[in-house]
């Protein structure tokens, strides 16, 4: 079961049916005097859809930033797909497979919705033909529903679009990580429906893995395998979202910040 | 969408073609070396846009500029190599100096890297000043075109540059040129799929400050004479202008300003100081009032004119997001 | 030791020009977040104007320094009304663009000082000093007028340091430069303090005009060479910074004056145009700039 204890070797974990993607061992990061990670250690499993979350100033943007190579890590180490990755810049940590999103307009605004997904599919297919690439978009873009808006402006289209625009750009190269920051913010009720599904299509069809950062509770106990939580900088708790639920150290954090404001 | 694409690319080829074939219906000496100053100044602001492609305001165009001339002129005049080979030499060795310089500057974004262009071009130009190799103050002469071209160079030098403006379209149309207008756009997501952001700026740089760097060279062999101050701050400001007068967001907009500017300019030439006032005036106008050129003036009154009758895709062509900065509005608080 | 302090003194008197100048751009840049290449322009005006008003009013029977006075006046006047126009129909519109507001102001400048030659002539012009004579300090032989310039910087700088940190105005400036949505909120009425920022910038650069034209031949191309000096203080001492903009243009002064003494002048503006390419990499926000 999952405990706080996380097993050191990867190994061990694989062992016990849950081969890991990723991990970060003691990752602790500074800015001058404040510690905003501290000494988290986590792994992400192979196929699972995984939430971070916490409340405000956590800790999640710099995790997610560590784990991406936006940021460098003070101390701790990183291991993505059998290799360690520490101190590794953002352009190699993508290449080797995991791409992340960003909190606001992760797309280009000012090209076509198939010109942003192509991007996506350059990045993933470098040295592929332009017949090839324009396949990759097309199934990319069925994947995500974006089918109609192909030859829109991406700047142009509704906020919800625009979000699944920049979910697809991240998956056309078929990553293995795929890492995504705030997706269902400001989006409505049926629209977080349609995202999440198209979350669980791309973990069955396209087989990346799922890191979400998220502030939607509901959205997060719905659709994740597994949770971690952050408090100030550090691990409080990781298991099932029913294992969350009933977390009273969790609660009582989110209770305790909601109270404290 | 893919019938505009053709319709621009033809359209492109037809009026280059045309241009440089129509160079050889010139008569007079004075309108034939119009006409290069034409393709020349063309090139340059051609040169200028394709770096704007990647968000950046080039303004160390004139110093690779000054390096494709005195390149080509010292590898004429100075290691007596023959015509062809030095032309290119010109080009190559921007081209060279370009990555070196890029790599190390692109780190930076628009007015930082705006002014160290800046400052380069004026580093430059000391360098030739103070070189007495390649004629100190006085500057370089002797650079002729072989006589076997006889009347034919004129022809060939807006051939060559009419030529170099479409290869820089048709590096704009292809995957790396829609990198490079992503990176523009939004360089963070670019880089988070796997793209080395960095070095398809440099690249990008590299393959304007060639084209800039060969047009030194036809400079050179057209003018015959180059000096130090030919090279400096003002002949970035010039293809400044060609750019913003006739419009940055279009292929078009290069030649249509540089012909315009130049046309006008040989008419207020007479008065030495006017010249300055005019392509001054130019560019505080296209700033102010016209953000889009001249291409944007006719393409806005061609829709006035022609008005629901085109399909869908074609009029999304058109409703592009009117005036992409040329440079990237840094994100600037307080 | 004596050319040690004599070189210190020629930089000491350039960089009060520098100063006056520059304060003027890091004032514009860290308020409005415009790049003011034209800011030049209006030293240069105020200069020309000095230049040819002075022998004018002395035509007319004027003593001196009641002639000096008044052009000086009316010389700073009507620069800082091109000023307030340049920023009424023009800089007002490109406030935290810096690209765009560079752009507009290379305009400017072409257009400007095309119009300076056109109606000032492209001759030279001289103005007498208006305190002759010299002085002499530690040694060092100084012309009273280039004294008077340095005391002037001094004053100049101090004012404005007292209107920065002590005045409403200036502190609503501050407040501006540090983050002007948070000033807005705040109830500062931005678009007031910006052209009054904008106002006092160019007062400070036409002031500077107009204590130069004694010293210095005048030209209609004057202000392109203190432009670029004045702009690469403004970089090293950081963009914005006022302190900055004091060290940067001194340590310039120091470089051309030791440079141009033991090399020459080209190689001194080689070094500072290395230098500042330098710092545009290294530390694009110069020594104490913000951000």
């Amino acid at each position: 079961m999952d405990k706080r204890n996380i097993e050191t070797s990867p190994i061990a974990a694989s062992a016990a049916g849950h081969e890991v993607l990723a991990r970060v061992t003691n990752l602790t990061r500074r800015f001058g005097g404040l510690v905003a990670v501290s000494d988290l250690s986590m792994e992400i499993r192979r196929h699972e859809i995984l939430g971070l979350i916490g409340p405000n100033g956590a800790g999640k943007s710099t995790t997610f930033n560590l784990i991406s190579g936006f940021f460098k890590p003070s101390s701790g180490r990183l291991y993505f797909d059998g290799k360690e990755v520490t101190g590794k810049s953002a352009l190699e940590i993508s290449r080797a497979g995991l791409v992340r999103t960003f909190q606001h307009g992760s797309l280009m605004r000012s090209m076509s919705v198939y010109e942003n997904i192509l991007i996506g599919a350059i990045g993933g297919l470098p040295h592929a033909t332009k017949k090839e690439r324009a396949i990759r978009v097309e199934e990319t873009a069925e994947m995500l529903g974006l089918g109609p808006y192909l030859n829109e402006v991406a700047g142009t289209l509704p906020h919800g679009i625009q979000r699944l625009i920049s979910i697809a750009i991240a998956s056309a190269p078929r990553p293995k990580l795929l890492c995504l920051d705030e997706p269902l913010t400001g989006l409505n009720q049926t629209e977080v429906m349609t995202t999440l599904g198209v979350f669980e299509k791309i973990r069955q069809v396209f087989g990346c893995t799922i890191l979400l950062v998220e502030h939607n509770m509901k959205a997060v106990m719905q659709i994740c395998d597994r949770i971690v939580v952050l408090h100030h900088g550090q691990l409080l708790a990781t298991g099932t979202p029913d294992d969350i639920r009933h977390n009273d150290t969790v609660v009582s954090a989110y209770l305790g910040k909601r109270h404290g404001d | 969408m893919h019938k505009i694409f053709h319709n621009q690319q033809v359209f492109l080829t037809l009026t280059l073609a045309l241009l440089s074939l129509g160079s050889l219906f010139l008569r007079d000496a004075y309108s034939i070396n119009l006409a290069i100053w034409m393709a020349l100044a063309a090139l340059c602001a051609a040169s200028l846009r394709f770096v704007t492609l990647i968000g950046e305001l080039n303004f160390a165009i004139a110093a690779f500029y000054g390096i494709g001339a005195y390149g080509a002129g010292a590898a004429l005049t100075v290691y007596n190599i023959p015509f062809l080979p030095a032309l290119l030499l010109g080009g190559v060795i921007a081209a060279l100096v370009s990555l070196v310089f890029g790599y190390v500057t692109l780190k930076t974004k628009g007015p930082y890297f705006l002014l160290i262009g800046f400052a380069f071009t004026e580093v430059m130009r000391i360098l030739y000043a103070r070189s007495d190799w390649l004629g100190g103050n006085s500057g370089m002469v002797g650079i002729f075109p072989p006589s076997a071209f006889g009347s034919y160079f004129p022809f060939f030098a807006i051939g060559l540059c009419s030529v170099m403006i479409l290869a820089l379209y048709l590096i704009e149309r292809s995957s790396f040129g829609k990198v490079l207008t992503a990176i523009r756009d939004n360089d963070n997501v670019v880089l988070s799929v796997g793209i080395n952001v960095h070095m398809a700026k440099v690249v990008c740089f590299g393959i304007g400050s060639f084209v800039a760097g060969i047009g030194g060279s036809l400079h050179g062999f057209t003018n015959n004479v180059i000096s130090p101050g030919d090279f400096g701050f003002l002949l970035s400001t010039f293809a400044l202008a060609y750019l913003k007068v006739g419009g940055e967001n279009s292929p078009f907009g290069p030649m249509l300003g540089a012909i315009v500017l130049l046309a006008l300019g040989s008419v207020a030439m007479g008065m030495g100081a006017g010249e300055h006032i005019f392509y001054g005036a130019a560019i505080v106008i296209a700033v102010l009032l016209f953000p889009n050129g001249l291409v944007g003036i006719f393409s806005w009154g061609y829709k006035k004119l022609v008005l629901d009758v085109r399909s869908k895709g074609e009029a999304l062509h058109e409703s592009r997001p009117a005036a992409k900065p040329l440079h990237k509005k840094e994100q600037v608080n307080g | 030791m004596q050319t040690a302090l004599q070189l210190l003194f020629t930089a000491l008197q350039i960089g009060s020009i520098y100063i006056l100048f520059s304060l003027g751009l890091t004032l514009i840049f860290g308020v409005m977040k415009i790049v003011n290449f034209a800011h030049g322009q209006f030293f240069t005006l105020s200069a020309l104007l000095v230049s040819v008003l002075v022998p004018w009013f002395a035509h007319h029977d004027v003593p001196l320094l009641p002639a000096y006075l008044l052009a000086a006046v009316i010389a700073v006047a009507v620069s800082v009304a091109l000023g307030m126009l340049t920023y009424q129909f023009g800089f007002r519109f490109f406030q935290r663009d810096l690209s765009g507001s560079f752009i507009l102001s290379i305009g400017l400048v072409l257009l400007l000082e095309g119009a300076y030659l056109h109606y000032f002539g492209g001759a030279v012009r001289t103005v007498p000093p208006i305190i002759a004579g010299d002085v002499s300090i530690l040694g060092v032989t100084l012309t009273s007028q280039r004294l008077l310039l340095g005391l002037a910087a001094i004053v100049a700088t101090g004012a404005l340091y007292w209107i920065l940190m002590v005045t409403q105005f200036g502190k609503a400036m501050r407040a501006v430069a540090i983050d002007h949505e948070a000033a807005m909120l705040q109830g500062i009425p931005f678009k007031r303090i910006a052209f009054q920022g904008f106002a006092v910038a160019t007062l400070l650069g036409a002031v500077a005009g107009a204590l130069l034209a004694p010293i210095s031949v005048i030209s209609p191309t004057l202000g392109a060479d203190y432009l670029i000096k004045g702009f690469i203080a403004v970089i090293i001492g950081g963009l914005g910074s006022v302190p900055g903009a004091i060290i940067g243009s001194l340590f310039i002064a120091l470089v051309e004056s030791i440079g141009g003494f033991y090399f020459d002048p080209s190689i001194a503006n080689l070094t500072i145009f290395i230098l500042v390419m330098l710092v545009l990499m290294v530390r694009p926000h110069g020594l104490l700039g913000n951000r």
